[in-house]
């Protein structure tokens, strides 16, 4: 079953420049998709179409069905976001403050936002510090917290802009392992990087994006060769011939 | 960072920790008004009383010290200016300038009602969770239609978040300048000037950025309402505390 159906969707900013060109793909549910490209070629414009922070000039975008501005609160619910920066997405002034927010937007009652937060921080291993200000958390710990306040909405799609940027090797280790995690679950996950290394290696499906247009779409094996062209490096186990070894191997 | 934001909750289960928000901040301001008119004798039953209310909210003394050791300063500089700007009969000159019992007994006496207000708005903070204080302002501007308390709650959460976040922001720009040798320029304005621009651009990119996340958690003013209820010891606390009061004022 698709999940999201893109067709045709272009945007462009005020000044005129073209943020994303003409795209059309579906997204099965459960699907595990990769988008990389350089700096500037449209992925987090694409990525911001999917839960409505932004609407399309012409195209369209259907959640479940749906068309994602017929009802903008559903999209945001169903289609969660992790952003690049974790400072700039917590907004709490303690962990639990901050992943209450999401559910305390939906209007829920007192005890399903207490039970969400509990769960949603029991996922990613931070219930033991509820109470700490998110200022003082670590990088990794501050990128999980961003995922648990997304995850108490109970979405079915996960975003993650630029996932493993800032991070060091334990971070990112813990981060892919989270939503390695959450994938097993069910969750359709969509990671946008412009550094394949870290997380191809999970992937079902690429998509490597140019200038606004979608110019590959398939699965890493068939792709990876000749990524590239198109500004991203290839992942070096895949340039010597072997075989991409996950990071948490 | 951390001394930058001393004032923080700190989870317990104290009797402090317990009562109801509203009552505390009713409690906070009756006390911090009437010790300013108090003298030493009830000044020191008030200082026993938050002695009494730190050890029973588990904090500890060695913490509150280190924290408050700017505070300390700031007391050391207002007593000095008391001491020798009260006229009385001075007790030594000091370049002209006399330095006079009383004004040495009016400084102690503001030093002493300043130390115990801050110490009554640490204990406050650190035995309340900041997602209650926000409930309770809401509250509190709820008999005011054209204050939409829901957004001024929001706005205090956003700044006791971000401030912490702009100071760390302030400190990379001052270091970045200076490993570029701004010190060798003498001109304050310029400094001053070169330090703000990007502090602001960079604050108000934050901004944005914020904005952006809350839209994406459905972020509006229609939130679940948090319910606030009290209880019979909330009632008895409010109760001590204006018997307390009456005694500050009346001494």
């Amino acid at each position: 079953m698709n999940i999201i159906e893109v067709t045709n969707l272009s945007h462009r900013f005020l000044d005129g420049a073209i943020g994303i060109d003409n795209i059309s793909l579906s997204i099965r549910e459960g699907e595990f998709i990769v988008i990389a490209g350089r700096n500037g070629s449209g992925k987090t414009t694409f990525l911001r179409h999917l839960n409505g922070l932004l609407l399309p000039d012409t195209g369209s975008v259907r959640l479940a069905g749906v068309p994602v501005s017929r009802d903008i609160p559903r999209a945001r619910q169903m289609v969660g976001m992790v952003f690049q920066d974790a400072d700039s997405q917590i907004v709490g002034e303690t962990v639990f403050d901050d992943v209450a927010f999401g559910p305390e937007n939906l209007c829920l009652d007192e005890c399903e936002v207490k039970r969400r937060v509990i769960k949603s921080l029991e996922t990613v291993n931070l219930r033991d510090i509820a109470d700490q200000r998110p200022h003082l958390l670590s990088g990794g710990e501050k990128r999980r917290l961003a995922v648990a306040g997304i995850l108490a909405m109970e979405p079915r799609v996960l975003i993650f802009d630029e996932p493993f940027s800032d991070l060091d090797y334990p971070g990112v280790r813990q981060i892919l392992h989270q939503t390695l995690s959450l994938h097993k679950a069910g969750h359709t996950i969509l990671i946008a990087t412009h550094d394949l290394e870290k997380v191809i290696a999970h992937a079902d499906r690429l998509l490597i994006m140019s200038d606004g247009k979608v110019v590959m779409d398939g699965a890493p094996e068939m792709t990876i060769k000749d990524v590239e062209a198109f500004g991203v490096r290839e992942p070096c186990a895949s340039r010597l011939g072997m075989e991409i070894e996950s990071w948490l191997s | 960072m951390a001394e930058l934001t001393a004032f923080h909750f700190r989870p317990g289960t104290s009797l402090l920790h317990t009562l109801d928000v509203r009552f505390k901040i009713l409690s906070f301001i009756l006390i911090s008004i009437s010790s300013l008119k108090a003298y030493p004798l009830s000044l020191s039953i008030l200082t026993l009383v938050i002695f009494y209310a730190i050890l029973i909210s588990y904090l500890r003394f060695k913490s509150i010290l280190k924290e408050l050791r700017y505070f300390f300063v700031l007391l050391v500089f207002i007593f000095a200016a008391r001491a020798i700007f009260a006229s009385a009969l001075p007790a030594t000159n000091f370049q002209q300038s006399a330095v006079t019992w009383q004004g040495i007994y009016d400084g102690a006496l503001v030093c002493w009602r300043l130390l115990l207000v801050v110490l009554l708005g640490l204990i406050f903070v650190s035995t309340t969770r900041p997602s209650d204080i926000r409930t309770a302002v809401e509250w509190f501007l709820m008999p005011f239609p054209f204050i939409r308390g829901k957004r001024v709650a929001t706005m205090m959460s956003l700044i006791m978040r971000f401030v912490p976040l702009i100071l760390d922001q302030a400190r990379e720009t001052v270091d970045a300048q200076r490993s570029r040798g701004v010190e060798n320029r003498k001109n304050p304005v310029y400094r001053l000037i070169k330090l703000i621009i990007p502090l602001m651009i960079r604050t108000f990119e934050k901004a944005d950025k914020l904005a952006v996340a809350m839209e994406a958690r459905c972020y509006s003013e229609k939130q679940t309402n948090k319910a606030l209820s009290s209880n019979r010891s909330d009632w008895t606390t409010l109760f001590g505390v204006i018997c307390l009061s009456i005694l500050l004022v009346n001494n």
